[in-house]
């Protein structure tokens, strides 16, 4: 027992009981840039938030948070996102990111909420939509393809 | 080639100027060893905030997208006429390997193309410079000298006397 992500017990079990916070805590980068889950409603998916921190802040004169941490903000989201919506539990590796830049972030709480629009036995891809004051009006998106590592009981 | 052509020393002291505002990168730590029109070097010191799995000792995937959108950001400036403010219109990252625990971070970038509208870039990041961890594609946006601070050209290549 290794209360780890390739320990195929642990993270059947975390799984079950929606723990996304247990995952989060082995995750040091998400938690440095204070990412969070904020709720989740039954049937509307998970809500992400991203703590509007001044070591997040990319542009001082706007001021406005690094595209880069709302681009790992989302990457987060979508990862854990689908570890607890894919039909099995799998470990997603990041295949590919690409992301739109359609607002500026400026320095309040960010949300994230995420769709598996596809899930194979190799592959997922999942949408991620980003927005501050107002869920229409997202400051970014991004498409990622994920692979979709078994966990088998031997790795553990 | 006019005096007032910034030679490599000048631009890599502009960009990190540039770079060390940030107060993100800042707190990493990330440093310039190269700039200039021809393309940008940048290095990340290893830290365990960087980690996106501790247990397994692998970098956060982010942390790749994050000094590419740095490093292409940065690659702009020194590939303009002037120096303009260019927000990230889109940006497009392809993992080819995890990053590990415990080794520095490399990360260069550089201009390909340039229109009146929009600045195309491309980056590398690499820990074993044989061994890619990630490409990523940038495109910024123009805004032109008339969205541009003024005073944005000064600042970056300010007198020596407030480097520390």
């Amino acid at each position: 027992m290794t209360d780890a992500f390739h320990d195929a017990e642990w993270l059947a079990r975390t799984r079950q009981q929606g723990d996304v916070t247990a995952w989060l805590e082995r995750m040091p980068y998400a938690r440095r840039i204070g990412v969070s889950v904020e709720s989740a409603e039954e049937g509307d998916g998970l809500l992400f938030r991203l703590a509007p921190r001044e070591d997040n802040i990319g542009n001082v004169l706007l001021p406005a948070l690094h595209g880069g941490v709302v681009s790992a903000f989302m990457e987060t989201a979508a990862t854990l996102d689908l570890m607890l919506a894919a039909r099995e539990p799998r470990l997603p590796r990041v295949v590919d990111v690409s992301i739109d830049y359609l607002r500026t972030a400026r320095v309040v709480p960010t949300l994230a909420r995420c769709e598996l629009l596809r899930e194979g036995r190799r592959m997922a891809n999942v949408r991620v939509w980003a927005w501050q004051s107002d869920e229409a009006s997202p400051v970014a998106t991004a498409r990622l393809h994920f692979a979709l590592a078994e966990v088998s009981a031997q790795d553990a | 080639m006019s005096s007032d052509t910034p030679d490599a020393a000048a631009w890599r002291r502009a960009i990190t100027r540039f770079v060390t505002v940030i107060p993100h990168t800042r707190g990493f730590g990330l440093t310039v060893l190269e700039a200039g029109p021809e393309r940008v070097l940048l290095r990340l010191p290893w830290d365990d905030d960087l980690l996106g799995d501790s247990t397994r000792g692998l970098l956060h995937g982010g942390v790749a997208t994050m000094l590419l959108d740095t490093a292409c950001g940065s690659s702009v400036l020194p590939a303009l006429p002037e120096p303009e403010v260019c927000p990230t219109l889109d940006l497009r990252v392809d993992h080819y390997r995890p990053g590990v625990t415990g080794q520095d971070l490399h990360v260069e970038a550089r201009v390909v193309s340039v229109t009146a509208s929009v600045v195309f870039t491309e980056g590398r990041l690499w820990q074993c410079a044989e061994r890619p961890i990630a490409r990523g594609i940038a495109n910024f946006m123009r805004l032109g000298a008339r969205n541009t601070p003024p005073g944005f050209k000064q600042a970056l290549f300010a007198a020596e006397n407030d480097h520390d």
